[in-house]
């Protein structure tokens, strides 16, 4: 091979993407081996987001550990607390009022909303459109408004306590629920009409940032993503927990695996969540919302065992670990973002550097979720 | 006993000027688009709608550190995070203002602990700091006061008004 | 009900790991290796503790039956001088989880990788690296991933200080 030929080949250069940029929403770094416009290779390095959740997790008490559990995934944070509630309620052996599990549904419910509405802007803004981000975070506000209110924190929620929640639902949230529900509803159309009608978006993302339902199983991927490439995998639905069983709701699916696909995924988990969140609110039960004789320096027994949420962004895992001490002495905490971004280095291979942009944006992303 | 030095304010002083500059840096920070933990969101939250803070003429928010003149730090600096906080500093322009937005930003916040590994524990380690807005994570009304606060700094006096609590 | 076939399979493991070792070799104390768990209190179906030679053969077993991969989790057991692995797989359409478990010794935790059955096992298998010092024999990238470039230190060990 001559000379000028093996330098067209070797024509490949490398990019930095982060770890700060405005598209990687934090800080993701991605080391990206380019031909041109197009990837050859793309090495995600992660880990500057690292907080030692799970260290944290083995030298303070359970109770001490809950308001870290609403830092890990921020923007859905109350699921992270219900993972790890769920988990020493599970090894402890504790019994949850009903009540509080129905203001816990709809709660979670709420927060998913929320997340997705904040997904919905800032996936948005990386394809280039801003207006959009407003209307959803005008939606977020009304929903912040009403976890405030009960919850006492806008978005580092820590809500739930071993047993149950830590206050009840004052007589304005109902009501409110209501009201946010019917408000919301008016305005899915007009979300129709400005996003995923429009020409623009759909260019970005229809066809780009295939994800077979293989890659999801070899890769761990849950939540939208899986949902997206065809697999109806929703924890709700195939390992339930809580009360919901008691609710009546579809998992949507879509079987394009693009990013399309996972856009309407999500899109149609909002209706289903409002769906989830007004039949708990007609059926709400009366009664406590607090079990009765939770030891404040909770025991479990020894032992360990697994929790699986359904979170924003997948399935959201705690093992725990106990050896019958007030800490736990081992604390693992799996979370959806770090298997989702786990498959970007197979997916965008071969792809135009905007399109993986596209890509990333679609697995929602919450980087000191994924790097913990 | 060391002999005290006096620092001259800068090198060529034009009073009349320099109140100009200083008014018109108050009303038009530029900050940096810059995340990195949980307080991002609630800067984002500043932004958008309700909160809006283009009303007190910081909204321009610059993804380059060499267009922007305020950086908002909001989240934990982990200690692998710690050198490109440190470059995205000093690519800034002078003047330049930080704002540490947060706990972890100020001290390590909750993620400080005897035997802790990872993170740094306040961003004036690295760099120093103008204007400190505690919470976890502050709310976008601290945000904004804590932007406020920054504007009564330039300009040496406050052009809003306070909000008494009630 | 997926586990039946696989808790023969995974019993075949169990036989031949409790043949009596080799002349010269170290006597390990029998463990119970196929277990039924029960969904409500452990969170998981079926609990298997395999030796560690054995795990890329069980990641195999898992592979073929169409589980998906959910996390790889190390523990230190500082008082018995040995560091445990659980792998937790979950299947994508009937829900069941199932837990592998292996053993390997503290002072030179080595572990066959499963990253070429499971792909997602590398970043996994990174973590655990970093946390634990274990070695996955194999792996074709193990530098530190959470923690900086230069790392070296593991600070989930239980012994860890800064």
């Amino acid at each position: 091979m001559s000379t000028e030929a093996q330098s067209v080949r070797n024509e490949t250069f490398v990019l930095n993407l982060g770890p700060q940029h405005p598209a990687t929403h934090g800080v993701l770094r991605i080391k990206l081996t380019m031909d041109g416009e197009y990837i050859m290779d793309a090495d995600p390095v992660i880990g500057y987001g690292h907080r030692m959740h799970e260290k944290m997790g083995e030298n303070r008490s359970y109770a001490k550990f809950l308001p870290n559990a609403g830092r890990m995934d921020y923007v859905a944070a109350l699921f992270n607390g219900h993972g790890y509630v769920g988990a020493v309620e599970r090894l402890a052996g504790i019994t949850v009022p009903e009540r509080a599990e129905y203001i816990r549904v709809i709660t979670s419910e709420l927060n998913r909303v929320a997340s997705h509405l904040l997904w919905l802007g800032a996936f948005l803004v990386d394809l280039g459109g801003f207006t959009p981000l407003l209307y959803c975070f005008d939606d977020r506000e009304q929903i912040l408004d009403l976890l405030e209110s009960v919850t006492g924190s806008r978005l580092t929620f820590c809500y739930y306590r071993f047993g149950g929640v830590c206050n009840d639902i004052d007589e304005d949230f109902v009501p409110g629920t209501r009201k946010f529900i019917t408000r919301l509803r008016s305005r899915m159309p007009m979300y129709d009409a400005l996003v995923t009608k429009n020409i623009i978006f759909r260019k970005r993302v229809e066809g780009i940032g295939l994800i077979s339902a293989e890659t999801c199983r070899k890769y761990g991927a849950t939540g939208p993503v899986i949902r997206g490439s065809g697999v109806a995998y929703d924890v709700r639905k195939i390992e339930p927990y809580s009360v919901y069983p008691k609710f009546n709701f579809d998992i949507p699916v879509y079987s394009e695996c693009d990013c399309m696909a996972r856009y309407k995924v999500r899109i149609s988990e909002i209706i289903q969540s409002m769906r989830i969140i007004e039949q708990a609110l007609d059926s709400l039960p009366t009664g406590p919302v607090m079990a009765e004789k939770v030891p404040q320096a909770l025991k479990p027994p020894k032992g360990d065992c697994y929790y699986n949420v359904e979170s924003a962004r997948g399935s959201f895992g705690v093992r725990i670990v106990s050896d019958g001490t007030e800490n736990a002495y081992r604390l693992k905490l799996r979370s959806p973002c770090f298997s989702n971004m786990s498959l970007f280095r197979e997916c965008s291979k071969g792809m135009l550097l905007p399109d993986a942009l596209a890509l990333l944006g679609s697995f929602d992303l919450v980087i000191p979720d994924m790097d913990r | 006993m060391e002999k005290q030095v006096e620092v001259p304010p800068g090198l060529i002083h034009f009073a009349m000027l320099d109140d100009v500059l200083n008014m018109a840096r108050a009303n038009s920070l530029w900050p940096m688009t810059f995340g990195l933990a949980c307080c991002a969101i609630e800067m984002m939250a500043t932004g958008a709608s309700r909160f809006d803070m283009a009303r007190f003429g910081c909204e321009v928010f610059r993804p380059s550190p060499r267009q922007s003149d305020l950086m908002i730090v909001c989240g934990t600096i982990s200690k692998k995070m710690a050198p490109a906080v440190m470059t995205l500093y000093d690519q800034m322009p002078e003047p330049k203002w930080v704002l540490a937005m947060g706990n972890c930003a100020i001290s390590g916040g909750p993620f400080k602990f005897p035997g802790q590994y990872g993170i740094v524990e306040g961003v004036d380690q690295l760099f120093p700091v103008d204007v400190y807005v505690p919470g976890c994570p502050p709310r976008p009304e601290a945000l904004i006061e804590g932007i406020l606060k920054l504007e009564e700094k330039l300009r040496g006096k406050r052009c809003f008004p306070t909000v008494e609590a009630q | 009900m997926k586990l039946l076939p696989l808790k023969s399979k995974f019993a075949e493991i169990a036989v031949r790991a409790a043949l009596p070792p080799a002349a010269g070799a170290e006597a390990t104390a029998p463990v119970p290796l196929v277990m039924d768990a029960v969904h409500a209190s452990k969170g998981i179906d079926l609990d298997v503790t395999v030796p560690s030679d054995c795990v890329v053969e069980a990641a195999k077993i898992l592979d073929d039956a169409k589980f998906m991969i959910e996390a790889i989790t190390g523990i230190d057991w500082l008082a018995e001088r040995q560091i445990e692995v659980v792998y937790d797989f979950t299947h994508v359409e009937s829900g069941e989880r199932v837990a592998v478990r292996a053993r390997t010794p503290r002072d030179k935790p080595e572990l066959p990788t499963i990253s070429n059955i499971y792909p997602g096992a590398n970043w996994h298998e990174r973590e655990a690296h970093d946390f634990f010092g274990i070695i996955f024999i194999g792996h074709p990238q193990l530098i530190p991933l959470l923690l900086p470039e230069d790392a070296r230190f593991h600070p989930l060990r239980k012994d860890f200080t800064t």
